[in-house]
């Protein structure tokens, strides 16, 4: 049950951004082709289809490596994850050219909120998947 | 290539690549995957948790503007 440790960390990381992934994309899908909705969405897809899953994965196996040393519950860990998506997808729009309607006006409670969110389902979910995969 | 050669090749190549003896696998893993989840019963969620998850909720109602922002992000 020992075998591979951090490529079952990974698999458990990916496992929530990639389901969110579906319901994601189709809603923007649904939303540009359906009603025209006028965003090029399009150009900033490859940041939640592609980074996103892969640092919750590489997150995931940060913990395994740090949890020994730092003793850092996995909800704290994964709240702290946001700090680093969020000027990263920031970056991105930024780089291509992108702007989500009032962005500046809800980025305080957008951060407080994914710190919660990315609390609770570390916390809850990402924790079960660990057990279930026989790392945590 | 001749047609010869081509057909040596392609003998070499069948014979080098071992074919899989056993293509499907010998039993079903699923309920030995759903053993494992009852063996990991869902943690109890704490009362501050669910107060966080209806402020969340509340969030998103205020700011319906933060859902799609929330998408991008997860």
């Amino acid at each position: 049950m020992n075998r591979h440790p951090y490529l079952r960390a990974y698999m458990a990381g990916i496992f929530v951004p990639t389901l969110v992934v579906l319901v994601g994309v189709a809603v923007f899908s649904i939303a540009r082709y359906a009603y025209n909705f006028p965003a090029p969405i399009e150009r900033v897809m490859i940041f939640p289809m592609a980074v996103v899953p892969n640092l919750w994965g590489l997150w995931n196996m940060l913990f395994l490596v740090s949890h020994s040393k730092t003793h850092l519950s996995i909800g704290w860990h994964g709240a702290l994850l946001p700090l680093l998506l969020g000027p990263l997808g920031l970056l991105l729009m930024h780089a291509l050219d992108f702007q989500i309607p009032q962005f500046l006006s809800i980025l305080p409670v957008l951060g407080v909120v994914a710190l919660a969110a990315y609390y609770l389902v570390w916390k809850y979910v990402v924790s079960f998947l660990n057990g279930v995969l026989g790392i945590a | 290539m001749s047609d010869l050669n081509e057909k040596e090749m392609r003998e070499l190549l069948k014979r080098s690549v071992d074919p899989s003896e056993k293509p499907e696998l010998e039993r079903d893993l699923w309920p030995q995957m759903l053993q494992r989840i009852d063996r990991h019963p869902a943690t109890p969620v704490a009362w501050f948790d669910w107060a966080l998850a209806a402020l969340l909720g509340a969030a998103c109602l205020l700011f319906p503007g933060i859902i799609p922002a929330l998408l991008y992000h997860f």
